[in-house]
């Protein structure tokens, strides 16, 4: 093992002299203590939400198959529910979840909000943030590389050791990776324990079978955040290097490192949601309500678009009333009501999320200049606790609402008598077995292969920054003095 | 000498940037208060608007039937926004301001999440108590961390001692610069804030801006107790980042975290499903048990029977009652949750002044959760009299042509809920008066140390 000799020793030197520091091993702890608190009530959070949610969720199935036999209609306005489930590694970066809400009622001819989210519960405690071992590892352990990483050249620059490191034939690349190593492994020696606890963690949300996706899931976390934190030892470093003092470094460090994680983020976005305006609750179900009523108002007796699908059912079947209809004409009408205001809906939905993504654009590309956003965003994709897997959530259980309602349109245009029926007649109502006809809401977690798609933004910027860092490392081992 | 001190304070090149870096972000935090207020002036626009629209469509093309366009009508009501929400955005963000229910059932409509783009709440608002909570300290951390050790590393302390009649004075001097200073970009941020929000300088703003002071103050309570203890520059420096740290990022995220797990809400998942239930069942039920009941929850109709078959509009809207009726434990233990988080966070938030500031500046602002509770308890009471002003006319088949549906103006709910003064500044005060007195003491007997 001759390779990297010198950097191997320099790296060694690292090691040791942190070590000797107190305050790093007080530091250390502090860090455990926070990471075991993480770990509980990560656990406790996931385990209690998800055993309410799976609760709640057989009682509504439960209430919905008990109900005897009924108007179709009826039903699809009895409606189901559906509760968001924890992925497992919410456990690990619990990222917009607190914002995102749980329960979503869906029922005929509308459209409801995923409601009850953490954060209209919450005092205002929330923006401060929330504990979980992400926080940990993209604040926390890139702050205490600094700590310990600020002087790692600047203070041999001003006492002088560095003129005779460097006169003994060390190059400044030498120089840096032994440095950049040997901050590594003192990084290393917190991050491996943390995703061994990461990853108990994540085997225990999964009950025993552990799909492929999950694997290349977590695998890619744990690289993604091995890279970041390797760049944040490298660029402690090259700041060190640059600076004049080990005071001066740690000013630079620290202004970064607020700048990164406090600063940027909100500056983003603030940007993206001042230019790009979505529009009020109000104002969007207004819309959609305009184009619904300009297709057509299943309710106006009067309506054009309506009278017309009643004037050609009249000359297809030759009769002169909807009475006559060997099917029944209000459970068409209202299908065809269904079909149409789902469609306008789900067009004026896309709109929005297109608002949406052009308000998080600039936080998105500011991966490029931060690259905390960049690993924020790709940690909470591959945790499953990002905005498309709750759009994803919210479209299956649309899709699901949808045939829920034309299930039950279709039992009624097939088993309801056109006609009214008398006081002495049997209710209009079919059998309740057909409740058993609507398979239960399930929700399948996106694949990890859309996910990354999604975040092509990130996985490019964490490219640039490798390729930068680099770069840096290699133009300023030319152009670096020694005072 | 104090003059000097002020030249030499100004002239260096980091103070100048540091400030212009804060009035940059304090200006931006107020357009960033202007558009949320313009947006949520925008949103009660469209509801009013859409009210108007809707109410006269609805009852033309309903124009027979009371009952069934009832089933439809939306009447909105609007949590009126201070303008002091522009400057500490809190929880508006999240719960909708304007909630538009109809006479059904109320437990199904209440807690409707509104329309937002969650990329915004997670990254947080850059609004003026961000601004103030965050930024403010961190500047007077840079301006105040080498106060007496940076002279002491150079060596030029002994002749500021020697030359100096009154050493602690002179120190305070020092930290005073710095402190008007900051106090002066906080009082000229406020002050503009006044015209371009709209605010009205009355008591709540008063105690915004005490509250505000009060923060600034109890930093520089810190910092002073910090230089009290002699260290050297970057051990001081290590010392208040930590501070700061710990009370901005790492405590009120354990706190958060804490109080969800320690309070969670199944309740509002319980009050929802039991609300169907409770509604949808009474179709399959004895239609006289319903109304029985409905009876006893209304005896001012028990002499208006509803017919023993066929459809009745009272007896649709008194099984829509029902669900009210039969979730309203589970609704009312929601609201006794939520209670308890709200006052164990204020209880906890006492001790960390951070969190204290923030929770106050929303109290003053109404864009806390207790102004969001008051809304939702509003809304019951909004929804309670609808429905009574309308039963009676289901029940005497009133024409919907006698109503003038142009009458319902947006109702505007306005939080009138008592701030107290002594809750608010006193835990800030007893932290300033304890950091800076005790810093003090110390330095008066460590300051001829040299």
């Amino acid at each position: 093992m001759k390779a990297l000799r010198p950097e191997r020793l320099i790296a060694q030197q690292v090691w040791h002299t942190a070590l000797l520091n107190r305050a790093v091993v007080y530091l250390g702890l502090f860090v455990g203590l926070v990471v075991v608190y993480a770990v509980y009530t990560g656990w406790a959070t996931f385990r209690k939400q998800n055993g309410l949610r799976t609760t709640y969720q057989q009682q509504a199935r439960h209430d919905w198959l008990n109900n005897p036999d009924k108007h179709p209609h009826r039903m699809a306005h009895y409606g189901h529910f559906a509760f968001r489930p924890k992925p497992p590694l919410s456990m690990f970066d619990s990222g917009m979840e607190s914002f995102l809400g749980s329960t979503l009622f869906l029922e005929a001819h509308k459209q409801n909000a995923v409601n009850f989210s953490e954060a209209g519960f919450s005092t205002g405690m929330l923006r401060f943030g929330e504990i979980s071992l992400a926080l940990v590892l993209q604040l926390l352990l890139p702050l205490l590389i600094f700590f310990l990483g600020f002087g790692s050249i600047a203070s041999e620059r001003e006492t002088g050791t560095l003129k005779i490191v460097l006169s003994q034939g060390i190059s400044w690349r030498q120089l840096i990776v032994g440095k950049s190593l040997g901050l590594i492994r003192l990084m290393l020696t917190l991050f491996i324990p943390i995703m061994l606890v990461a990853a108990v963690l994540w085997l225990t949300g999964q009950a025993g079978v552990v799909s492929a996706d999950q694997v290349v899931r977590f695998g890619l976390l744990a690289l993604a955040y091995g890279l970041y934190l390797s760049m944040c030892c490298v660029g402690a470093v090259l700041v060190s290097a640059v600076s004049a003092s080990a005071n001066v470094a740690l000013v630079r460090l620290i202004g970064l490192w607020l700048m990164f994680t406090i600063v940027l983020p909100r500056a983003s976005q603030a940007l993206g949601s001042a230019l790009f305006a979505a529009p009020s609750k109000v104002a969007f179900f207004d819309r959609i309500q305009d184009d619904v009523l300009k297709q057509g108002d299943s309710h106006n007796p009067n309506d054009p678009h309506y009278r017309a699908l009643k004037d050609s059912l009249l000359a297809v079947y030759r009769i002169d009333s909807v009475e006559q209809l060997p099917f029944n004409y209000s459970g068409f009408i209202m299908a065809e009501g269904e079909k149409i205001s789902a469609t306008l809906y789900n067009r004026h939905y896309d709109e929005l999320l297109a608002i949406y993504d052009r308000q998080n654009q600039f936080s998105r590309a500011m991966a490029f200049l931060n690259p905390f956003m960049a690993i924020k965003n790709l940690s909470m994709a591959l945790s499953g606790t990002d905005y498309a897997s709750f759009v994803d959530f919210g479209r299956q259980a649309e899709q699901y609402r949808y045939d829920l309602a034309q299930t039950m349109n279709e039992l009624q245009i097939r088993s309801i008598s056109n006609r009214k029926p008398g006081p002495a007649d049997k209710p209009a109502v079919i059998d309740r077995k057909h409740w058993e006809d609507v398979p239960e809401f399930r929700y399948t977690a996106l694949d990890v292969g859309p996910v990354l798609a999604c975040q092509t933004i990130s996985l490019l910027a964490f490219l640039f920054w490798g390729l930068a860092l680099v770069y840096l490392i290699r133009k300023l081992s030319k152009t670096l003095r020694a005072v | 000498m104090i003059l000097l001190a002020v030249k030499n304070f100004v002239r260096s090149g980091g103070v100048r940037i540091g400030l212009l870096f804060l009035l940059v972000a304090g200006l931006a935090s107020l357009l960033v208060g202007h558009q949320f207020l313009n947006r949520q002036q925008t949103a009660v626009a469209d509801a009013r608007a859409f009210q108007q629209k809707d109410f006269r469509r609805s009852a033309a093309v309903h124009s027979h039937e009371l009952g069934l366009l009832l089933y439809y009508l939306k009447f909105s009501l609007v949590n009126e926004t201070s303008p002091l929400s522009g400057l500490s955005i809190g929880q508006r963000d999240v719960n909708a301001s304007v909630q538009s229910v109809t006479i059904r059932a109320l437990e199904g409509q209440k807690y409707d999440a509104d329309l937002t783009n969650p990329t915004n709440q997670l990254l947080g608002n850059l609004d003026f108590s961000f601004v103030l909570i965050y930024l403010f300290p961190l500047l007077i951390i840079a301006f105040t961390y080498n106060i007496i050790s940076e002279e002491k590393e150079s060596g030029t302390w002994r002749i500021v001692a020697v030359q100096s009649n009154n050493l602690l004075r002179f120190v305070g001097q020092l930290f005073l610069i710095r402190l008007l200073t900051l106090l002066g970009l906080l009082l000229i941020l406020l002050a503009l804030a006044v015209p371009l929000l709209g605010i009205a300088p009355d008591a709540s703003f008063g105690l915004f801006l005490a509250t505000s002071v009060l923060y600034v103050l109890f930093w520089f309570g810190v910092s002073v107790w910090v230089a009290s203890l002699q260290q050297r520059s970057s051990v001081n420096a290590m010392l208040l980042l930590g501070i700061w740290l710990g009370l901005v990022v790492v405590l009120p995220a354990i706190v958060n975290t804490y109080i969800t797990t320690r309070y969670p809400v199944p309740e509002a998942l319980a009050t929802t499903l039991a609300q169907r239930k409770g509604y949808h069942e009474k179709w399959d039920m004895d239609r006289t048990q319903t109304m029985t009941r409905f009876y006893a929850h209304y005896p001012q109709f028990k002499h208006n029977p509803v017919p023993d078959s066929g459809f009745s509009w009272l007896w649709y809207y008194a099984m829509q009652q029902l669900g009210d009726d039969e979730s309203a434990t589970q609704a009312d233990e929601l609201k006794a949750r939520l209670l308890q988080r709200e006052a164990a966070s204020r209880t906890i938030a006492r001790f960390i002044p951070t969190l204290h500031t923030q929770l106050q500046l929303n109290d003053l602002a109404r864009s806390g959760l207790g102004n969001q509770l008051r809304f939702l308890d509003y809304t019951s009471r909004f929804h309670e009299k609808k429905r009574l002003y309308f039963y009676p006319k289901l029940i005497n088949n009133a024409p919907v042509s006698a109503e003038r549906w142009d009458a319902f103006p947006v109702e505007t709910f306005t939080d009138r809920a008592p701030v107290g003064y002594v809750g608010v500044l006193a835990p800030l005060l007893l932290f300033i008066l304890g950091l800076a007195g005790f810093g003090w003491v110390n330095l008066s007997r460590s300051v001829y140390r040299l």
